[in-house]
């Protein structure tokens, strides 16, 4: 009887790597090709990926180049979820396979496809471009290169998080709402506006913020949170777009937007109320036209089944509303004077 | 009986009063109290905390120090609540100056947020409390006979640094209740992907487009009905699912959506009209 010890036994698998083959000048429609090849543990998949290149199928087409998870290059779709082949180990993606040892590659989402595993990204270039995702420098043309142009420490924090980002795209890939409509401004884009409008260097702050709250801008996110678990640098990025709408409400007023009207509802009813008062929610964010045009035949249908929510008369404020009232406003009067500070 | 401070969403208040009514019918079936906190108010759904951080702060020390006060654990049945509630306390417990401050408000109220209550879901207490063999133990009516897609939905699996019960990628715990109940799960791969509740208002065709591809998995892969944790997902895919799908182009199908707290209740012997079902737009 010969006895193996457990780690010498899984040291070395053979692994099935079925890769998304695609290639719009031949194929009519995407196929996949399985490659099987031996791994030993602690070898990445982009490692995996450039054996098959050079030694099975010199066809397999992807992008890489720093192989250590800062280019952004080598992002893909591993078992189903975006991540970088390059800081990826088989072992880690090993759990998650549908058929034992047999682990999907394919290209990111919501990016039209070039071929195989490379996607244009071409069009997230286009949004930063549309969102002007640089600092435009308050300096004078003139001073620029002869005086330095400090930021304190205590701006660069607010988004230091926000400059790890790669550009890898692996959030636009998750997002739920670019993959209901392409022209969402999508994650990565709503970081780097987040990055530039807290940077005090920058000049088109309110450019930028106004393009910003427009229609597939900042309040288009519907909160499901997959870029912000899926970012390969643990970026906080819903913190950002977060950001993008406090600053939009502070700067631009509740009576802006859909979005910023939706948002403020909730305020204005926990404080009156202490609860939402969800029948009038929809004329609040939307006007009576709106309501009327898209919800009526929802509205008729909710009334047969008896769901529709109460109108305002009827929704019982919570208990001890009076005092928790008193210590809602205490808390504005609060808020008012961080404001006044900040502005100082 | 083990008891627990239970939270009114406002959603389970007005449009899906059915979660509270079924949950009420079976709660000491399995030995559970869950005590009704009619001093809560609304957590602020997810958009309070951009609105004003402070705000949703102090509403939600708030929520958690009368469940404090109880001496319970907070439990509420909707994902968002569950998300905003427990943000909210991983910021005050992050933050001694933000608590201090909320501290000092709150004491007009003689409440105090220490951190000493978790803020959990119904379907964790089911789980982790009361237990699979248990729940097993308690079945009347096994759903033997049905394939049941599981759509957890977003806030009760991310940002998973906030929530931190099931993995994210691939939950498990509706797929063992589920299962404790006699039912069969599919593979779906829309279980841990978005409804679109939360811009349903402000951007309605993107939110469709959401829900309809949730919809059409379950509808493809022949699921006797869906069943979610998360009473907004259960508004976008039972209340709007006739016009989801038919934006994506299908006007012959449907799917029944079942809230967890009604499939639970037909597993233990209740009936769809008493546990409300017949509410439902899909029905």
């Amino acid at each position: 009887m010969t006895v193996t010890e457990p780690h010498i036994e899984e040291a070395k698998k053979d692994i099935t790597f079925r890769v998304f083959r695609f290639n719009p000048q031949i194929d009519s429609k995407p196929y996949y090709d399985d490659y099987t090849i031996q791994v030993e543990r602690g070898i990445t998949v982009l490692r995996s990926l450039n054996y098959i290149k050079e030694h099975l199928d010199a066809t397999v087409s992807f992008r890489a180049f720093c192989q250590a998870g800062i280019c952004g290059s080598c992002a893909m779709r591993v078992n189903g979820l975006s991540k970088l082949a390059c800081t990826t180990q088989v072992w880690e993606v090993l759990e998650k396979c549908r058929e034992p040892n047999v682990i999907k590659v394919e290209p990111l989402r919501n990016l039209p496809l070039v071929k195989d595993l490379i996607v244009d990204m071409d069009p997230l270039v286009d949004k930063m471009k549309h969102y002007s995702n640089w600092v435009e420098s308050t300096m004078p043309e003139e001073k620029m290169g002869k005086k330095e142009f400090l930021i304190s420490e205590e701006e660069f924090l607010k988004y230091d998080k926000a400059t790890d980002c790669i550009l890898c795209a692996s959030c636009v890939s998750e997002c739920s709402i670019l993959r209901a409509n392409s022209e969402y401004v999508s994650p990565a884009v709503l970081l780097k506006s987040y990055r530039m409008n807290s940077d005090s260097r920058d000049a088109i702050h309110d450019v930028r913020l106004a393009e910003l709250v427009k229609d597939h801008g900042v309040w288009d996110c519907t909160h499901c949170y997959r870029c912000q678990e899926t970012c390969v640098k643990s970026i906080p990025i819903m913190d950002a777009i977060h950001g993008i709408r406090e600053d939009a409400i502070e700067r631009r007023g509740m009576k802006d937007t859909s979005g910023s009207k939706h948002a403020e509802a909730f305020m204005s009813d926990i404080e009156k109320k202490g609860k939402l008062v969800e029948a009038t929610l929809p004329i609040r964010t939307n006007g009576m036209a709106w309501t009327l045009k898209n919800l009526l035949p929802m509205a008729m249908k909710m009334i047969v089944k008896r769901r529709t929510p109460p109108p305002p008369p009827l929704v019982k404020p919570t208990k001890g509303i009076r005092v928790f009232r008193s210590m809602f406003r205490e808390m504005s009067e609060h808020v008012r004077e961080d404001h006044k500070s900040h502005n100082k | 009986m083990k008891r627990y401070a239970y939270y009114l969403s406002c959603i389970n208040e007005s449009m899906t009063k059915e979660v509270d009514r079924s949950i009420d019918l079976w709660q000491k079936d399995l030995g559970i109290e869950l005590v009704k906190m009619h001093e809560s108010t609304c957590c602020g759904g997810s958009n309070l905390d951009y609105v004003s951080p402070k705000h949703f702060a102090l509403v939600n020390a708030r929520n958690i120090a009368i469940a404090e006060k109880m001496g319970q654990d907070l439990v509420v049945s909707c994902n968002t609540c569950l998300m905003t509630i427990r943000s909210a306390k991983k910021k005050l417990d992050e933050t001694p100056e933000l608590k201090k401050e909320v501290n000092d408000i709150l004491k007009k109220e003689g409440l105090e947020y220490r951190g000493t209550s978790d803020v959990r879901h119904l379907l964790w207490v089911l789980v982790d409390d009361v237990g699979i063999d248990a729940i097993k133990e308690k079945v009347k009516v096994p759903l033997t006979n049905y394939r049941i897609a599981p759509f957890y939905g977003c806030h009760i699996l991310r940002p998973s640094k906030v929530l931190g019960h099931d993995n994210p990628v691939e939950p498990s715990s509706l797929d063992q209740l589920i299962e404790a109940l006699g039912g069969k799960t599919i593979p779906y791969e829309h279980k841990n992907r978005c409804c679109g509740f939360h811009t349903l208002l402000v951007a309605e065709e993107e939110s469709l487009n959401v829900a309809a591809e949730a919809l059409e998995e379950a509808i493809r892969e022949k699921a006797d009905f869906i069943v979610t944790p998360c009473p907004l997902c259960h508004t976008v895919l039972d209340g709007y699912q006739a016009k989801a799908l038919k934006q994506a182009g299908d006007e012959k199908n449907s799917i029944p959506v079942f809230h967890l707290s009604e499939m639970v209740g037909l597993a233990l012997g209740y009936t769809a009209k008493q546990l409300g079902i017949k509410r439902h737009i899909v029905t």
